[in-house]
């Protein structure tokens, strides 16, 4: 295994695990089905693209987009958690109020698909199709970003948001907030009976988890250096769904879990599967890609029919002093 | 201990007037022009034949249900613009006919996440650490076991909420409920499918209640019940009052006895 390969995997780990702690505490923790959830790294990773590009009539003009601001680490990553938590709020105002939780669920995954096909074809917005290229690396200004300790450093940077990101949402689970957030999921009519305000909770941690969502779009975009429509159509938010089932919804251990088993570790067997020559060649073309669907949602099945609480499932709270019962 | 934090009310202040409501579904009309006073420091049953409305009365007072039209006046307070969970914060908190407790939070957390005033229950306060809300965490948990003593239920707190029976979801409730201070308590059918023994004890509870100046206004069906725990007792039928008064007055008008008070 080369550097290469082995930093690659593990920003992709990074920005997964980032991803799925912040859909964990929409979905596992507060019952919110973002099935838009993509979007929201989308916007990160648009966001922070524009932050960190010089404007488009830089490189011959070769590629079109608004923008362009020559801004160095780490406002591009700061921008994009922004501009992920700015979109939270009119996305949420429309579809967190009215709607019935299995409408919102459909409301967002539409809004996903519309998305993805007007930034596709509105080309002189952020790149169209195409999408947005050469986006430079954080830091790279200063050092030279085509050096091993530069991945290394990569690497690093990734690691500390995880850790920042893992401590917030640890605290916001673990706390009374937290509890209200599980009465919400559990039954929402009477957690408004004991006086808390759905909506409201609903809207803060849609902006709070489309703000991290931001962030992983932000370091995805920093090291792969690209966007484009193609890397945030709305399966990819099933993938995560499915990370969070297989971990366990509510944990977020098992969110880390999860990032490490689905996107991270099915998605490369199953490339790697797609690599072999002899396996590649079985069928038509384009089988074992269309399997790698297929396996995601016989995961999710399998996974909500055996054990639907996941590999870790959520800690029951004990507290301290609590009568030991005999069993 | 829940009396100390209750204001002192006179018996013959209302604790709540509820003014010409109305709750209509398309054509129907669920709560038609119903008028009614709950009186401070009382337990008052609300009777009526199933349809009656008064489930949905309940509703609307509560708010979890939005009145088509009328006005509700809480303790002196005009009530009736507030949602469902500013009146639960003020003091008007409802239970409901259904088991509707939060199956997959234990018994004591059932209780814990009702209690208002803990700093660790905004977004801010949960992001500032465990530090700056274990005090208030503590006191309610406190707060919460000394609830749960009473009712019989400290072996229970670390369970899952979903697991337990439904007498024992029906107390959960009652006690969670009582986690928010309220002055006025509405129970939605709080006996119906629980054994009788559980019965009796929510009997005794709701006396103890309104012996420390609750307030009560309580859907029931069982009228034995109603008869030994109510001091007035509200009679729908097809979403209006029909009558009121004590239960043995009620017993002796004819109409009423038509219509409800059979045998």
């Amino acid at each position: 295994m080369n550097t290469y390969y082995a930093v690659n995997l593990l920003v992709y780990a990074g920005v997964d695990i980032i991803a799925c702690l912040a859909l964990n505490l929409q979905f596992g923790v507060s019952g919110i089905v973002n099935f838009s959830f993509i979007v929201f790294q989308a916007v990160g990773a648009y966001a922070a693209a524009v932050l960190s590009m010089p404007p488009d009539t830089a490189n011959f003009g070769f590629q079109h987009y608004i923008g362009g601001y020559s801004l160095s680490f780490p406002i591009p990553w700061i921008g994009g958690a922004i501009a992920g938590g700015l979109l939270a709020i009119p996305v949420g105002f429309v579809v967190l109020r009215k709607l019935r939780s299995d409408y919102q669920a459909i409301a967002l995954l539409v809004l996903s698909v519309i998305a993805n096909a007007v930034i596709t074809n509105a080309d002189k917005f952020l790149g169209g199709a195409a999408g947005i290229a050469l986006v430079p690396q954080p830091l790279s200004e200063r050092v030279d970003s085509g050096t091993e300790p530069y991945q290394y450093l990569y690497v690093g940077i990734t690691a500390v948001c995880v850790v920042i990101v893992l401590a917030l949402v640890n605290r916001i689970v673990n706390s009374p907030y937290g509890r209200s957030l599980r009465a919400m999921r559990e039954r929402e009519l009477a957690a408004t009976a004991i006086g808390k305000n759905p909506v409201q909770l609903k809207m803060t941690i849609f902006i709070v988890g489309g703000a991290i969502a931001g962030l992983s779009g932000a370091i995805l975009v920093g090291y792969i250096q690209v966007v484009a429509p193609s890397i945030w159509l709305y399966p990819e938010t099933i993938i995560l769904f499915a990370a969070i089932i297989v971990g366990g919804r509510g944990n977020n251990v098992g969110a880390i879990l999860g990032a490490l088993l689905v996107p991270v570790g099915f998605e490369e067997i199953t490339r790697f599967l797609n690599n072999s020559p002899s396996i590649a060649n079985l069928g038509p073309p384009g089988l074992i890609p269309a399997l790698q669907w297929v396996a995601i949602g016989l995961l999710i099945i399998g996974f909500l029919w055996f054990r639907p609480e996941g590999v870790r499932p959520e800690a029951r709270r004990v507290f301290e002093g609590a009568p030991v019962r005999e069993d | 201990m829940l009396a100390a934090s209750q204001p002192l009310v006179t018996a013959d202040r209302p604790m709540l007037v509820a003014s010409d409501m109305h709750r209509h579904f398309e054509g129907l009309h669920a709560v038609d022009g119903v008028s009614i006073d709950v009186p401070a420091g009382k337990i008052t049953g609300l009777i009526g034949p199933n349809g009656a409305g008064k489930s949905t009365l309940l509703a609307v007072l509560a708010g979890t249900l939005p009145a088509t039209s009328g006005a509700i006046v809480f303790d002196g307070e005009d009530v009736t613009s507030w949602p469902a969970y500013r009146r639960a914060r003020h003091g008007l908190v409802r239970t409901f006919q259904l088991p509707s407790e939060f199956a997959r939070l234990t018994v004591l957390e059932n209780l814990l996440v009702a209690a208002p005033k803990n700093r660790g229950d905004s977004l801010v306060g949960a992001l500032r650490g465990r530090a700056y809300w274990i005090e208030d965490e503590r006191r309610l948990v406190q707060q919460a076991r000394a609830l749960l003593k009473r009712f019989g239920m400290s072996m229970k707190e670390s369970d899952y909420a979903g697991t337990m029976s439904g007498g024992q979801k029906r107390l959960i409730e009652i006690m969670r409920a009582l986690m928010l201070g309220p002055r006025l308590l509405l129970l939605d059918e709080p006996m119906s499918g629980v054994h009788p023994k559980i019965v009796l004890e929510i009997q005794h509870y709701l006396e103890d209640l309104r012996a420390e100046g609750l307030t009560i206004l309580m859907v029931e069906h069982e009228l034995h019940m109603v008869e030994r725990l109510c001091d007035t007792v509200v009679v729908m039928a097809q979403g209006k009052v029909i009558g009121s008064g004590t239960m043995s007055s009620l017993r002796r008008q004819r109409e009423i006895v038509d219509a409800y008070l059979v045998g």
